[in-house]
Formats: structure tokens, sequence, C-alpha cells
């Protein structure tokens, strides 16, 4: 947050530059701050496009859009989808998918509040002595689910994107049926202070959502593991003849969004002591947005944990920009599609510059023209 | 038609520089050089696919500065590209005819039309083919026939064929080459590349050798032979003779094959191979090789037979229980199989090793992954600004590098090579079998699989030739020749 506010400072001074040499100043400036990190491109374009949302919404209604109801409101928002939006990177990581996040993030929570309503029924003082261990159950269903999801990619060999649909179903409807529909009131107490928690001004979701992008970019980029993921996702055959375990890489995988989706389904809980089957119906696709956003290529092998929180965190601001200029959600889903296809141009744009050489793609074993161009410069 | 002065940069780094050449009706010409050396940009030049800096292009006496693809084709311009540019779903009629269709503006396809069209240029060539199978179903070498079909029905009058017998077998080769001489006495004029000096001398009339960039010489092919080529390409006299340590008779045995077989694939295969010794597995396609050292590195898990690693009994039911045991395996299609394109040199060269650079807390190892990647990088001469760069900017010698650096990462007791030097330059060739023999003194065992006869000659201890599933004969010693070797594949 601290490196943020320079950069707004600076921003209305270069309205005098061209557009364009802005924009390259800002790439290499976060390059320089991120390559130390390992960070990958798609973080860079996410901090200019935050730092344009930001700057757009406070000269359209600084009032609202800077007030602190408004910022608490992006920063206790944020986490839930956030972390799932974190779950999905972790599977497209490998080049699959998983659509049954959500259903396993409301899976989750109604667990939790069911649990807590049973043992709070006999002795309330009991649920709140066992609300660790209640909460912990939740995230082990969540984990479950996702193993399940894993299972059926990794061991039975169903393209994920209809594996994951199947189990979305699954779950959603244990979940409707199990409800009655309803929804269903309390949650232990604990998780109600948490939602409510603050360090120095910063609500402790927030610190949650941070602390797991930072325990998910350590296991993706310095652990075998994850290096065996992206690897995996980069091309699955050369993975296999490499020795590269993918079943239990998979499986892995998506029992870790799992259990991410079930850190999700807790998060609800905590912002909001009531758990339905129903909730945050739109997440699904919005998470895949976001997640390619912050730079994961959809077919795998290649993402960045610190670009799919930017991503995150600008289209809460979009979407409570949005809330503060009177627009309905319904424009939010536009400007959502909007944002997506703008990114993308500006992606194909920038690659196609750089790598203008190797336009015509030779055929596969010819010198690639760019190894012509190497090799005449030795 | 010919092209004048070509030139060519990328990114103010020069691809080609001042390039001419002539093709000739009636007369094969031979384009030759090292990967990388700038042929495939002429080529692309030549078809319109790139546009030169300067230069002009001339076909039947009209000059182009430069060329679109379309009048590229118009003035008869085929080229036929390593994959072929073929539609695997079509069938092969459909394949040779319907370019030339769409060529003429045709709106509806009519099956009836196109069979006759087929069928006569079949004959014409005298070409046994199924026109009705779908061609992603056809063999390598029938893929390449339909793809010449195709060109001839499109008017070709040149054709280009660029490096056409890299996935050929040996009796394919001769079965191509007769056909490109019947091409050639009916007024075709023909380019060919590659690299592959045998094919060079036997086939062409005219050579024109490139190296980086350059047209470094041409002329009538009589003028040349076998050694002042390699040494116009690489720009250095390449030895390729027979380079081969005294192995010590009394080195424990690596690894000990005993009745290994697979039903459909091989049967009874019996070899042992010894600590620092370097065999060849020899054999025509589809005779069993590829098989062979595709169960001992557990893709295709055998049927039965007795597998010993350094004296242990091995089970390899899958590539880790094979990686586990200290096997190794460069496989036969690097592009795919051996390596991650879009990941880094860095990241590939530790790909198969990410277990043994963990500290204890289960996290890698940055200092020791780093010593692991310069090491291989430096050691195995590597050509990139630095491993940080894409392997899909790599050149194949390079790639092919990159592969064996993943493997020699994982301290293997056997390492096994399927091909290891196709589409890698003759530099780079004799580079990488310099290398293999260097780990090979250093203790590790080696055996390359491959049909390429002179690098068996030039590397290899023993050779075990491989014949529709039978392990045929031994070679030993003196016996290692490449006309032995091509004899006894074939016999």
């Amino acid at each position: 947050m601290s490196q943020k506010s320079p950069r707004r400072d600076e921003a209305p001074s270069s309205t005098s530059h061209p557009v364009r040499q802005f924009n390259d100043q800002v790439g290499s400036w976060t390059r320089r701050v991120a390559r130390p990190t390992g960070v990958q491109r798609g973080a860079g374009r996410m901090v200019v496009a935050l730092l344009l949302a930001v700057a757009l919404f406070t000269i359209l209604n600084p009032r609202v859009f800077l007030s602190p109801i408004n910022l608490q409101n992006i920063a206790v928002a944020a986490p839930e989808i956030g972390i799932i939006a974190i779950a999905m990177m972790l599977v497209m990581l490998t080049g699959g998918i998983d659509l049954s996040l959500v259903a396993i993030a409301n899976f989750s929570a109604i667990t939790i509040s069911t649990l807590h309503t049973a043992v709070a029924a006999s002795d309330p003082g009991l649920a709140d002595n066992l609300g660790f261990l209640i909460v912990l159950a939740g995230i082990v269903a969540g984990m479950l689910g996702g193993a399940f999801n894993g299972f059926l990619v990794s061991v039975v060999g169903i393209t994920p994107i209809l594996a994951t649909l199947a189990t979305m179903q699954i779950y959603n409807g244990i979940a409707i049926v199990w409800t009655g529909g309803s929804t269903l009131y309390g949650a232990p107490t604990m998780l109600g202070a948490i939602g409510q928690a603050a360090v120095a001004n910063i609500p402790l979701l927030f610190i949650i959502f941070v602390f797991t992008a930072v325990l998910v970019a350590v296991l993706v980029n310095r652990t075998a593991l994850g290096r065996m993921i992206q690897l995996e996702g980069a091309n699955t055959v050369a993975a296999r003849y490499s020795a590269i375990p993918r079943r239990a890489v998979l499986m892995k995988t998506y029992t870790g969004g799992g259990l991410l989706a079930g850190l999700a389904g807790v998060l609800f809980l905590a912002r909001n002591p009531t758990a339905s089957a129903d909730y945050g119906s739109s997440y699904v696709l919005l998470v895949i947005v976001i997640a390619v956003l912050g730079g994961t290529n959809p077919n795998g092998g290649f993402a960045s944990v610190f670009g799919v929180v930017l991503a995150t965190l600008t289209l809460q601001v979009v979407s409570s920009g949005f809330t503060a200029i009177r627009l309905s959600s319904y424009e939010y889903a536009i400007a959502q599609g909007v944002i997506l296809i703008t990114v993308m141009i500006i992606d194909s744009i920038s690659s196609t510059r750089t790598k203008r050489p190797k336009k015509t793609k030779a055929p596969p074993g010819a010198d690639t023209t760019t190894s012509d161009a190497a090799l005449v410069r030795t | 038609m010919s092209a004048r002065g070509i030139n060519k940069n990328f990114g103010g780094v020069p691809a080609l520089a001042d390039v001419s050449i002539d093709l000739i009706p009636g007369e094969v010409h031979c384009l030759a050089g090292e990967n990388g050396c700038g042929k495939s940009t002429l080529i692309k030049i030549i078809s319109g696919a790139e546009r030169p800096d300067s230069g002009e292009i001339i076909i039947d006496g009209v000059s182009f500065a430069q060329i679109n693809a379309h009048a590229a084709i118009q003035g008869g311009i085929q080229v036929i590209y390593q994959d072929f540019s073929l539609f695997p779903n079509l069938t092969v009629a459909e394949n040779i005819v319907l370019t030339a269709e769409v060529a003429v503006g045709r709106r509806l396809y009519a099956p009836a039309s196109i069979r006759p069209r087929a069928e006569a240029i079949l004959q014409e060539l005298d070409i046994d083919l199924d026109l009705d199978r779908e061609v992603g179903t056809l063999s390598v070498a029938d893929k390449q026939l339909t793809a010449i079909c195709r060109a001839l029905v499109n008017d070709a009058r040149a054709i280009i064929m660029d490096e056409p017998t890299t996935a050929l077998t040996h009796t394919e080769v001769s079965r191509l080459f007769a056909l490109v001489e019947r091409l050639r006495t009916r007024g075709v004029a023909l380019m060919f590349v590659s690299h592959k000096l045998e094919e060079v001398l036997a086939i062409s009339q005219r050579l024109t050798i490139m190296r980086s960039g350059r047209q470094v010489v041409s002329g009538p092919t009589a003028d040349f032979d076998q050694r002042s080529i390699s040494s116009y390409m690489t720009g250095r006299e390449v030895d390729d003779s027979r380079v081969v340590s005294e192995l010590d008779v009394n080195a424990p045995l690596a690894l000990e094959v005993t009745n290994l077989s697979l039903a459909g694939a091989y049967r009874d295969i019996s070899f042992g191979l010894h600590k620092g010794e370097i065999l060849g597995v020899t054999g025509l396609l589809g005779s069993g090789r590829t098989e062979i050292a595709e169960s001992l590195f557990g893709v295709e898990v055998a049927d039965e037979g007795q597998i010993r690693v350094a004296g242990e009994v091995v089970a390899i039911r899958s590539i880790q229980d094979a990686v586990a045991a200290g096997l190794g395996y460069v496989p036969e299609d690097r592009l795919s199989q051996g390596l991650f394109l879009d990941k880094s040199i860095a990241d590939n060269i530790v790909a198969a090793s990410l277990q043994s650079h963990r500290t204890r807390w289960g996290m890698l190892s940055r200092t020791q992954t780093a010593a692991t990647i310069k090491r291989f990088f430096v050691g195995l001469k590597i050509n990139a600004r630095n491993a940080d760069a894409p392997v899909r900017t790599l050149s194949g010698g390079n790639a092919q590098r990159v592969v064996l650096a993943k493997w020699l990462a994982t301290e293997p007791t056997v390492l096994m090579l399927n091909g290891p030097t196709v589409g890698v330059d003759i530099g780079s060739k004799e580079e990488i079998l310099e290398l293999l023999r260097v780990e090979a003194a250093k203790g590790m065992s080696v055996i390359i699989i491959s049909d390429d006869a002179p690098e068996l000659v030039a590397a290899c201890h023993r050779v075990l030739v491989i014949k529709n599933g039978r392990l045929t004969h031994v070679l030993e010693g003196d016996q290692i020749s490449v006309d032995t070797i091509q004899e006894r594949m074939s016999a």
C-alpha cells in the first residue's frame, strides 16, 4: 500500500507527457521492483490497472470513494474473492480449471454453520469452546471436495472443466438439499470476532488474505511441488518424461484448491454469520476473470500470485467505485468484460511488438528466425 | 526463378546478407548449412512468407522487390515444409486437390470432381497411396508424398523441400530420391534443403552452402566432397572419425537386461552394459528399437523379463521407477517430449532433479539450483544470452543440450538417448557426442538409439542391431562401420 501513494501523486503531473511514456515508465518501474521477487508480467500491468482504477474513481467521486468506510469495504470484501481466485490460479497453473470452488466454499460455510448450530443447541458455551474445531471441520470438508475433484481429474482422467462442472452441481445440490434451500444463521463467535478485528486499521480478513497469498506464492515458486505444478501445466508430455508424478501433482493441486475454497467459506461466515447454498453465485466466473487478468495463462504453466492479488483489488475497486458513482451491478458486469478484453488486447499488442521476428511461425524442428539471428550474432 | 542480393535483418541483426540463388528447370539445387544459418529465412522470403529488406526475386523474367505468398504460388513456387501443412482430418484426395480448387475460386465442393485429378497425379508419378484415407493416419513418408502431389496439382514449376528426409527411414529416403529424379526429368526445378552430407552429394546437381546468413560458396555438386562441404558449413575441419576409449573389460555391469519382451514390439532381448560403455542400439523405424528404450524407461512397461541396474533387480512399472533406479532418457521427439518450450533454460535444466535440490524444510534450495543451472549452462556451452531465455528461442543443437543437461543433473547410472542428434547441425553433433564420451569416461553408461550409422560409428563401443523386434547382431570393434551397420539393419 505504501508503494502506491508516491505513484498516485506523480500521475497528474505526467499528464503533460504522452500517456505511453508514462505507461513505459510505470512498466519499467514495476519491473525493477517486481523482478527480484520473481513476479512476472501479469503483475506489472495490474499495478497500472489498479492505479488507473483508483485514480478514475477518486476523480469521479472523491468524497464517497475515498471515504474510510468505502476503503474498509474493499478490504473486507476482497479477501474471500481473492482467495478463491488464488485457488483458481493454482488449478489453472496445471492447465486445468475448477468450477466447483464457490460451491466448495459454500459447502464449507454450511458445514460450519450447521455444526455450530447443532452443538450450540445443547450447550452454547461448548460451541464457542469448540469453535476452532468446527472451523477446521469446514476447511477439511473443502479439502475433501477438492480431493474428489483431483481424483476425477487425475485418476479417472475426466477433463477438468467437465469433472468440476459435475462436482459443482453435486456440491451445490447437496448444499441445497441439506439446508432445504434456506439461509442458515449462526457461526462460532470467534469468526465474528475475526471479521470485526483490525490491526492498525487494516481488517484482519485482509491480512489473512495477504498471508495466504504469500504462502501460495512460496509454494508455487520456491518448492519442488510448485515447480512440478508449473511444469505439468507447461507441457504435460515433457513433464511425464521428466518423471514428474502427474497423479500426485494434480491430486495435491486440486486438494489445495479445495482447501483454499474451504478457507474462503470460513471468511464468508466471518464477514456475515449466515450461510446459504446460493451465496456468491456470480463469483464462479468472476474468479476466472481475476485469475486471467492477474497473468495466469489459461493453458497452464504460467501464473503470478501477486498479479492475482492485484487483479482482485482492481476489480473490487471498480465494483465499489461503480457503487460510488451510482452504477448498478449489471454495469459492473459489463465493466468486468470490458476490462478483460482490454487487457488481453494490450497484451497481444505488446507481445507482437516485442516478438516481431517470430511473427511467422516456423514449422517444428526448423530453425526459427530468432535462432538464426542468435547464431549470426555470435 | 532466381533471387538476387537478398538482405534481411531481424532487430538489427543480419539474418541474410547478400544471398543470391538460382533455380533452373530440370536441376536439383541443394541448400546446405547448419541450423540457424538462414536457410529457413531464405525459403520464407522466396515463398513470400517474409519480406526481404532489399534484393529482388525474379520469376520468368519478372522482377519483384518483394513477393507475397499468393504471387509466389501463382509463379509456380511450392514449398514443402517439414510439417507438410496438410489437413489431418481430410482424406488424401481432398488434401491433394483442395488448395488448387480454392485457388481457382471454386465455391462449391464436389467430391466426384476431386478424385480423377488426384488419381491422375498419382498415376503420373507412379505413386501408391490410398486416396480415401485420412491424412492424420498416414505415415510421415506418405504425408510427404501427399504434399508433393499437392504441389504438382498446383502446377508447381519450382518445388522447395525443407529437410524432407529428417523423419524418413532409409528405404523411404531412396523412394523419395527416385521421385525427385522423376520430377527433375519432367523439368521441375527443385530446391532441396538439408544438412546431411551424403544426401546432398547423392541428389543434387548444384550446391549452395550457407553459414551465418552468408552464402559461402555455390557451384556444381561434382566439385565438392563430404569433407569440403562440412568444412564450408562449419567453417572448420570436423572430425567424424571413430573415437572410442579403451573399455575396461572388468568394469561391472551397469545394466543387465534378460529376456525382455513386449507383445507386438520386441521379444527376448538380452544384453549387458558395462560401466562407462557407450552402446549403440540400431534398427529400422518400427524395428522395436524405440520401444525397448521406452520399456527400460517405464513408458511402455515390458510384459516379461528382468532388468538389473548396477546389479540390483529393479521393477520398472513407471517412469518414476526408472528414474529412481538411475535411468535417464532423452526422448526421440525433443520438442514435445523433452522440453518445456516456453519455460526458461534454467527451469528446464532442473525439471527432472527437483527432489534432489530440496532443503530440510521442503523448499527448493536457491543456491543449489543456481549452482546446478550454472554448471550445465556453462559446461554444456548452451548458446543463449542467459539461462532465463525461453527454450523456444534456441536452435536444435542448443535445445538438445538443454535436454541433456536436464538428465545429467539427475546423475544417472545409465543415460539412454533416442536420436540424440536428429535436427542438430554438424558442429553441435560432434560436440554432443564428445560430451557423451566425456561423461562415459567419468563412469556413466550410455545407450544411443539411432539409425544414423556414422554417429554410431563415431561414438559406440558396441552396436546392437534390432530387426523385427529381435536382437539379430551384436557388432564389436572393427565390425562397426557405416557399411556393416546399414547392411545388418536392412538385411
